[in-house]
């Protein structure tokens, strides 16, 4: 009997194995080998190719540092991150605490809006405002002028303040949905023990409510600045022509320049620093989640603290939130504006009856952007499919699996959180320039796996811990394969958490324009990419048309899903 | 049927705490059809043993085998995994799966098992496992839609249906609430036997362990300390840990002297007379059951009898526990409750030899 197990034992115990060892090899491939041309570039002689050389010297990081510009670039980036952090997390805690704390009116449709607002893309907001508030002819500024006759500009948009304000803005969905979550969890008992102890209702919020949320909201805000010191898009539309150079795009213009021939030995020199600026946020933030565990509140399960009572201000805090959600359609009406009219035109009633959609025909039977929308297609569902396989399968490692396999696999996928975008895009360039994959679709994949993978494998972990080990111990001990266990046991159990995964990643593929705009060739042009390139080139209704409906897409899909799970989450 | 040779498992050492010796060399057997009770406290090693010999956990060395078949060797390099050593198995959570029906879950081990199962076949088998069970009506049932005990029932069909070599049960009980827990303990075994399937079974309560089992093996700190009939560990403990953990019990410990089949040991309740143990000891602990004991009237003289005061007495309704104060110690004893037994009473303690047991001084801690 022995003997005839042996054969097809063999395979079996392999099917998890060979698994495992294909996994370790794609991740490491796609995150350490990005991470390795980087270091290696950086201390590569300037102005060669750094594959093509083993010389090593430090003259990169000489010359960044004995450069006179990079004080400043490093200050920028601070001041840029720590200013609008600081104003968007203020919106968004005021904001969540209306909707979560208070009784005011309307709430569940803020928190639609808000999981929607996550879906229109930061390029997109910045042009919308570049429409509204340029010096020369922003629909804002002629309004002033024309209604109270203000002399030149009253707002402009390459401003250091304007780039705050904007990014501040466009932070706070996300902002608002963490601390929202973080309200939620608050155990409503620790307020009422204060209050039945005679605290005021202004002593409670300001001696036990705030003190409670600072870990938690600190660690927000570091999560936060780590991701605007990260951020691309909008310190390069509205930046650059400021002249407030941040470190994003220093990196960006070193390796991609307008003129010139890229200089990746500098570039990635910078982006090593800017790295190690991401890696002590990080820590940081790991250090303040560490502080917030320790008086950590979420134990009240089931309990809904007594909200606030606004009595006459309900409406007016109505009002004020939607005044956000109001400043934000702005410049995506803006664009829908400028996307009727065959050249830009300042929104009036006179211009209504010329408005067509010429636009959308002409953008639409443009053969560049038909090669993006197939490219986007491929790029969004494929990425978004991929990282959740690949997402599923780690965890199940990390979680399942044990050893030093799941280990190994848990730490890679999740190092990508630390490098910015733009540094991990310009690696996978040096990495692939000589390969056929680059100036494909495909090297745009590789890179939305490498960026997205991280929160894949957050969001299947904590799926997967939420399922007990011995649901698929069950499935083992019935004589299912370990394949088979997954697939009718594991994977339908957390298919929701799947679908969501897949839907964040798709959107955020999406809407992005650091990967695409670093590898973009004629062939891989994606919509992201085909916007920037109209709004440059210029054909500013033509991008505005192509913005637009980018925009509608996105809506599409993501709000009805937000729907759902926001009816099923009151439901549940 | 199950054969256990030398098990070893060693859990390496975690941030917080050291290594923990799980298992440290485990032997022992189970005879075909036999009921067997796996019983020990918390962190005595029965569930890293149950996990080993279901084939999710991976022992450090030793032997499992079932029937001809090695499952594990650590020799010979053998480890078949859980999917292809035909189990069943009932999991402490029960483990039913919440996406599939009742019928579903049961007909799991037929669709996606070992020797795949033709359609008609499976709802054949399905319905007779479910009848077994008594929950025929609720095939196409969602399995969270059902109660505790059902669930308990579902797990079973399961682990049965497709008629596996060896049962494995992990504390199928401890989830349920007392009542239902002593209906269950004595349907179970029931099915169980007369499927005529060997059965281990996992559990850290000693009544459930007695109640239902045939034989029983008592572990502690990763080693067999004792394993045999209910009755043999209950009445002749090898260890003050074997009479503590099996039950309610007076250890008294004293010197012991002279040497033949009875031994005299000196107590501070008195001179006890009682079997020899195994071994020559000069120091020992006597073991007498609080059911044990025989309670007289004052002044009555006679082998092993002691004169007492009750100290206090718990009225329980099925029994009536007290303690009496007997020479510089204090003796657990239970009467029934037709006797009048009242606090400040003197009284006679008679306890009969063969009756008392001798076992060495405990080396570790009690739990």
């Amino acid at each position: 009997m022995a003997a005839t197990d042996r054969r097809p034992r063999r395979w079996r115990v392999d099917q998890q194995k060979i698994t495992g060892i294909v996994l370790l090899a794609i991740v490491g491939v796609l995150v350490l080998g990005p991470l390795a041309v980087l270091l290696r570039a950086s201390v590569a002689p300037p102005n060669t190719m750094p594959l093509e050389t083993w010389a090593v010297t430090f003259s990169n990081f000489k010359a960044i540092f004995e450069h006179p510009a990079t004080p400043t670039i490093i200050g920028n980036t601070l001041l840029y991150a720590a200013g609008s952090v600081g104003i968007g997390v203020a919106i968004a805690t005021f904001i969540a605490w209306l909707t979560e704390r208070t009784d005011m009116p309307g709430q569940a449709l803020i928190r639609v809006m808000m999981f929607a607002w996550m879906a229109v893309p930061p390029l997109v907001i910045g042009f919308g405002w570049i429409l509204l508030i340029n010096p020369g002819n922003g629909a804002l500024n002629v309004l002033a002028r024309n209604l109270f006759g203000v002399q030149g500009a009253l707002f402009t948009i390459y401003s250091f303040w304007s780039l705050i304000l904007i990014t501040a803005l466009s932070v706070v969905p996300t902002a608002y949905v963490m601390i929202a979550g973080l309200l939620r969890n608050m155990d409503p008992q620790m307020e009422s023990a204060a209050r039945v102890l005679g605290g005021g209702r202004f002593a409670v919020a300001r001696r036990i409510t705030l003190p409670l949320l600072t870990p938690g909201l600190f660690s927000i805000g570091i999560y936060m600045v780590m991701a605007v010191v990260q951020a691309f898009d909008l310190p390069l539309i509205i930046g650059l022509t400021a002249k407030i150079p941040v470190m994003s795009t220093r990196v960006f213009l070193l390796s991609v320049p307008d003129n010139g021939i890229p200089n990746y030995s500098l570039s990635s020199a910078f982006g090593v620093v800017l790295l190690a600026i991401a890696v002590v946020l990080m820590w940081l933030y790991f250090r303040a989640i560490r502080t917030g565990e320790k008086f950590r509140t979420v134990t009240g399960r089931g309990f809904r603290p007594k909200p606030a009572v606004l009595g006459a201000l309900r409406w007016p805090a109505f009002t004020a939130a939607m005044l956000y959600f109001a400043i934000m359609a702005l410049p995506v009406l803006m664009l829908a504006w400028t996307s009727l009219f065959p050249f830009y035109r300042l929104p009036s009633l006179e211009a209504l009856p010329l408005a067509s959609l010429a636009n959308f025909h002409r953008v639409l039977d443009s053969a560049l952007v038909q090669r993006a929308l197939v490219n986007t297609v491929l790029l969004v569902v494929l990425s978004a499919s991929v990282v959740m396989l690949l997402s599923a399968l780690v965890a199940w490692f990390s979680v399942r699996g044990g050893g030093l396999l799941g280990r190994v696999l848990d730490v890679m996928s999740f190092a990508p959180t630390a490098v910015p975008p733009v540094v991990m895009v310009m690696a996978i360039l040096i990495l692939y320039i000589k390969t056929p994959l680059y100036g494909t679709v495909w090297v745009l994949i590789i890179g939305h796996l490498t960026i997205y993978i991280a929160f894949g494998t957050r969001t299947m972990t904590s799926a997967l811990i939420q399922i007990h080990k011995e649901l698929g111990d069950a499935a083992m001990i019935s004589g299912a394969s370990w394949a088979t266990s997954l697939r009718k046991v594991i994977l339908p159990l957390v298919w929701p958490q799947v679908a969501n995964g897949w839907l964040w990643v798709a959107a955020h593929s999406a809407r992005d324009l650091t990967i695409p705009l670093v590898l973009m060739t004629t062939n891989n042009v994606v919509i992201a990419s085909v916007v920037y390139t109209m709004w440059d080139f210029p054909d500013v209704p033509g991008a505005a048309a192509v913005s637009f409906l980018l925009v509608a897409a996105l809506l599409v899909v993501v709000v009805p899903v937000q729907l759902l799970a926001s009816r099923a989450s009151t439901r549940g | 049927m199950l054969a256990v040779r030398d098990l070893t498992k060693t859990f390496p050492a975690r941030h917080d705490n050291g290594a923990v010796r799980a298992l440290r060399g485990v032997s022992f057997d189970i005879a075909d059809g036999d009921f067997f009770a796996l019983l020990g406290p918390s962190g005595c090693g029965k569930t890293t043993m149950l996990q080993s010999i279901a084939g999710l956990e991976t022992p450090d060395s030793g032997e499992i085998a079932m029937g001809d078949t090695v499952v594990y060797a650590s020799a010979g390099g053998i480890n078949i995994p859980a999917n292809r050593r035909q189990l069943g198995m009932v999991f402490q959570s029960y483990a039913i799966w919440p996406h599939m029906t009742v019928f579903d879950n049961v007909a799991f081990p037929l669709a996606h098992g070992e020797r795949k199962t033709g359609k008609a076949e499976i709802a054949e088998r399905v319905k007779r496992a479910l009848d077994l069970v008594k929950l025929g009506a609720f095939a196409d049932r969602l399995a969270p839609h059902l109660s505790g005990g059902q669930q308990q029932r579902v797990a079973l069909a399961r682990a049965l249906v497709h008629e596996p070599r060896l049962l494995l049960l992990d504390e199928p009980l401890s989830n349920l609430d007392a009542k239902l827990r002593d209906t269950m303990r004595i349907e179970l075994r029931q099915l169980v036997k007369s499927l005529g399937i060997t059965t281990l079974f996992v559990t850290h309560d000693q009544v459930e362990a007695m109640g239902m089992s045939d034989k029983l093996a008592l572990m502690r700190d990763g080693v067999i300390v004792q394993q045999g009939t209910p009755q043999d560990i209950y009445l002749r403990p090898e260890s003050a840990f074997a009479a503590d953990f099996m039950g309610r019990s007076n250890l008294v410990a004293g010197r012991v002297n002279g040497n033949g089949a009875m031994v005299d040991v000196e107590t501070p309740i008195g001179t006890i007379r009682c079997p020899a143990a195994a071994t020559d000891l000069n120091d020992g602990i006597v073991v007498i059951r609080p059911q044990a004991v025989r309670l007289h009237g004052p002044g009555i003289g006679g082998q092993n009898c002691y004169a007492g005061t009750v100290e206090q007495v718990s009225f329980l309704g099925d029994v009536v526990e007290g303690e009496v104060r007997v020479g510089a110690g204090l003796l657990k004893i239970v009467v029934d409750p037709y006797r009048q037994v009242a606090p400040g009473q003197t009284v006679t303690v008679e306890l009969p030899p063969e009756r008392c047991v001798l076992v060495p001084p405990d080396s570790g801690s009690l739990p």
